[in-house]
């Protein structure tokens, strides 16, 4: 399993360059979309490991054409150029009847599906490469079907799923669907996400997916008991970090993945 | 632990796609039971407009109560009626609200320019056009606000204030804005209106 670190502000360039030249992370995944007016060949030269790419803001589900054309056209130079391990992307209300919304919207898993599948597709053939997309941290009821959507969309579209575990580990707290129900999800996915969750301000019962911290014990329970379904040639797991992006408490979670996939010795590689 | 116990709704299941419409709306607040999830789902939206406002301006708070709510409550229902986008100018807004509200002689020269500058750096990390630069300017200043999209990888986006002597016209509405294409600003291709 290659381990990544989130790559959201401009601020926390070196620090991120550090974690790459100290070994800690193996790649380095860019919010992209943040980066669009940053020169490519700066982008190129900035870290000496792959990238990977996550996009917030393309909306591709809700957006016209003619503004998926231009995002397309204007990212298009940076997976030209950076040739990222992976392009991921958002299953997500942004806005509703016209209102930015300030925390994302879950879609309806049963009523949205042509809609997100036919976005899909033309979102992959505008960039011309596969699309991963993210699992939601659910709250409320109906992420029972979730699972069987993201297996059905990766199976119509040749999309993949960037499964996250934490966002799961939240969904199922609050009522969702067991980790045990998005096997076949994590069987076919190549690319993962894991951070911490917290709990909601008016209710503690909540959990709510939050990046603030250090991953929870459910959280890590998780990923050691669908290790063998997650860790496979060419998968990577990127570590969330959005607030209090602290170098040594980074570090301290990054070191319990390199604990999680460490190479377990097989007969063959024994002396 | 899990909390499966904790309903949605009391008496049924519901989805979100179900609380879209109160997801913005201050009053939802009462009409859910406080011991549901989506209340706490609603509050969770509505708590992120909260700070997304008082956070970036919080001299706010000094104008009415200490949590704001006379001024957050006031301004969310009169955005729904305006059917307001709430995007990255969603700060001028308020400005405008605020000027023919109660409160609109502590609305000094000094908070618009805040507000102009929080809606300058939103639209510098939100908007995804190949826009690169906004300008905002004020028919009662020769001040103009600028917010820029980060061009390197260690400027991040950049807000400044400049001072226009140079014959250029004022908005003539109390606010405009216009774009630019280049991290120069040598153009001056006239004022937009503000954008709902």
């Amino acid at each position: 399993m290659q381990i990544g670190f989130n790559f959201t502000l401009g601020e926390t360039t070196p620090m991120v360059q550090q974690l790459a030249r100290e070994g800690a992370i193996d790649y380095v995944e860019l919010l992209i979309d943040n980066f669009l007016h940053v020169p490519v060949a700066e982008m190129a030269a900035a870290f000496d490991v792959p990238v990977g790419f996550h996009i917030m803001f393309s909306r591709f589900i809700e957006v016209d054409d003619a503004t998926l054309d231009t995002f397309a056209a204007q990212l298009k130079p940076f997976i030209d150029t950076l040739q990222p391990l992976y392009v991921s992307d958002h299953i997500a209300y942004f806005t509703h009847q016209g209102r930015a919304l300030f925390h994302l919207g879950e879609i309806d898993y049963q009523a949205d599906f042509e809609r997100v599948r036919e976005r899909i597709l033309k979102w992959q053939a505008l960039l011309g490469c596969q699309m991963h997309v993210e699992n939601y941290p659910s709250i409320v009821d109906g992420s029972d079907d979730a699972p069987m959507f993201f297996e059905r969309l990766m199976a119509d579209t040749g999309c993949g799923t960037l499964f996250d575990l934490s966002n799961a580990v939240c969904a199922w707290r609050n009522g969702g669907p067991s980790l045990h129900a998005w096997r076949e999800v994590m069987k076919q996915a190549r690319h993962f996400h894991v951070s911490s969750y917290n709990t909601a301000f008016a209710d503690d019962r909540v959990t709510v997916d939050s990046h603030d911290g250090l991953m929870a014990a459910d959280t890590l329970a998780g990923l050691r008991a669908y290790r063998d379904l997650m860790d496979k040639p060419g998968a990577t797991l990127t570590y969330e970090r959005d607030e209090n992006i602290h170098y040594d408490s980074v570090l301290e979670d990054l070191l319990k993945l390199r604990e999680i996939y460490a190479e377990v010795p097989t007969c063959a590689s024994l002396p | 632990m899990r909390f499966p116990s904790l309903t949605a709704l009391p008496d049924r299941m519901i989805r979100d796609r179900e609380l879209l419409d109160q997801l913005i709306d201050p009053t939802a607040r009462q009409r859910l039971p406080r011991d549901s999830r989506a209340f706490v789902r609603v509050d969770m939206s509505l708590r992120n407009y909260w700070h997304t406002l008082f956070d970036v301006c919080p001299d706010l708070l000094d104008m009415a109560d200490p949590a704001g709510e006379q001024i957050f409550d006031g301004f969310m229902a009169w955005a729904a009626e305006q059917h307001l986008s709430m995007g990255w100018h969603f700060y001028l807004w308020v400005g405008r609200w605020l000027a023919q509200s109660p409160f609109q002689h502590q609305l000094t020269d000094a908070l618009q320019e805040q507000l102009m500058a929080a809606a300058a750096a939103r639209w510098a990390v939100l908007d995804r056009s190949p826009q690169v630069g906004v300008v905002l300017g004020r028919a009662a200043s020769t001040g103009w606000v600028v917010g820029w999209k980060p061009n390197s990888l260690l400027a991040g986006r950049r807000v400044e204030r400049i001072e226009v002597d140079s014959g250029l016209p004022s908005p003539e509405a109390d606010l405009g804005l216009f774009y630019t294409n280049s991290f120069e600003l040598d153009t001056f291709p006239g004022w937009q209106v503000l954008p709902k």
